[in-house]
């Protein structure tokens, strides 16, 4: 969406938000349960060492 | 989108044009460097944006030679005149705000000496957070104020950082497993100024990695002023 630059915010609420980003707080951080990451290996890994689906026996001629 | 999100959002943007015009020139690219090229004087975010970006805003003029586009230093210095004057730390200011705010002035002092008249006297900011706060914390403030590591500025701010120069390379380490490559490229730029950073640390793999894996335009200016005033991440 373009950008309306010519729309002037307020003076207070620009203050406020020249504030903010000199000093915003750190962002969380995104970290990984390690216990999920365990749990969909060893999905994965059943999966994998699955035996394959039985299909219907072809007729030999 | 509500009209102070939309406000953010148009102020952000500005920022990210004016960084991205700050680190072409510290790359010695593009036309002589002028702020007031940079960022156009008619629009009101700019003195904004001057006040965020900090000492930043007129790094390309520490260039070796970096005179900067011809008569530019006037207008440049009446836009960070404008800056400092509209946007003062507050009542209760944050130590960041007040340390960026002496950042610009002294820069404004030391690189375009000929138009510094009338700037606001430099606050004294509070520093006893150097030697008290956690790792951590400390990090991430002091990658905020990463536009403070330019040659001969904040020379008492460096020499107390040097004493913390380990806890700050844990939270470069920190930073870029965080994935948060502002601050991981903030305080690369301050490692790579100090003068005892642990080569153990690898930071120029670290800061080539940083810039690798950041698209961030102000993260840009921090890992080109570490490669182009100090040497490292080349």
């Amino acid at each position: 969406m373009p950008m309306d630059r010519t729309a002037q915010p307020e003076t207070a609420a620009l203050a406020a938000e020249v504030e903010g980003l000199m000093s915003a707080p750190e962002p969380d951080g995104v970290f990984r349960d390690t216990r999920e990451c365990g749990g969909g290996l060893l999905l994965a890994a059943l999966l994998l060492i699955s035996p394959p689906t039985p299909r219907p026996k072809t007729e030999t001629k | 989108m509500t009209e102070q999100a939309q406000g953010a959002a148009a102020l952000n943007a500005v920022i990210a044009d004016a960084a991205s015009g700050i680190a072409l020139a510290l790359r010695g690219e593009g036309d002589p460097y002028a702020l007031t090229r940079t960022l156009p004087q008619e629009d009101a975010l700019s003195p904004a944006a001057v006040r965020v970006l900090g000492a930043d805003a007129l790094a390309p003029y520490a260039l070796d030679g970096g005179r900067g586009a011809d008569g530019a230093g006037s207008a440049d210095a009446a836009m960070v005149r404008q800056a400092l004057t509209a946007f003062p730390p507050g009542d209760d200011p944050a130590a960041v705000s007040t340390w960026s705010y002496r950042g610009l002035v002294e820069a404004t002092r030391a690189l375009l000496p000929a138009h510094a008249a009338q700037l606001p006297p430099a606050p004294d900011p509070a520093d006893d957070w150097l030697d008290t706060e956690p790792w951590p914390r400390l990090s991430h403030r002091v990658s905020q104020l990463a536009s403070l590591a330019l040659p001969g500025l904040a020379g008492a701010l460096t020499d107390r950082l040097s004493g913390r120069t380990e806890d700050l390379a844990r939270g470069f380490v920190r930073a870029v497993r965080r994935r948060d490559w502002q601050q991981a490229a903030g305080l690369g730029r301050w490692l790579a100024r100090l003068p005892q950073t642990p080569p153990s640390l690898g930071l120029d793999s670290g800061l080539r990695f940083v810039q690798q894996m950041s698209g961030d335009p102000r993260a840009a200016v921090h890992l080109t002023a570490a490669r182009t005033f100090f040497g490292r991440g080349r």
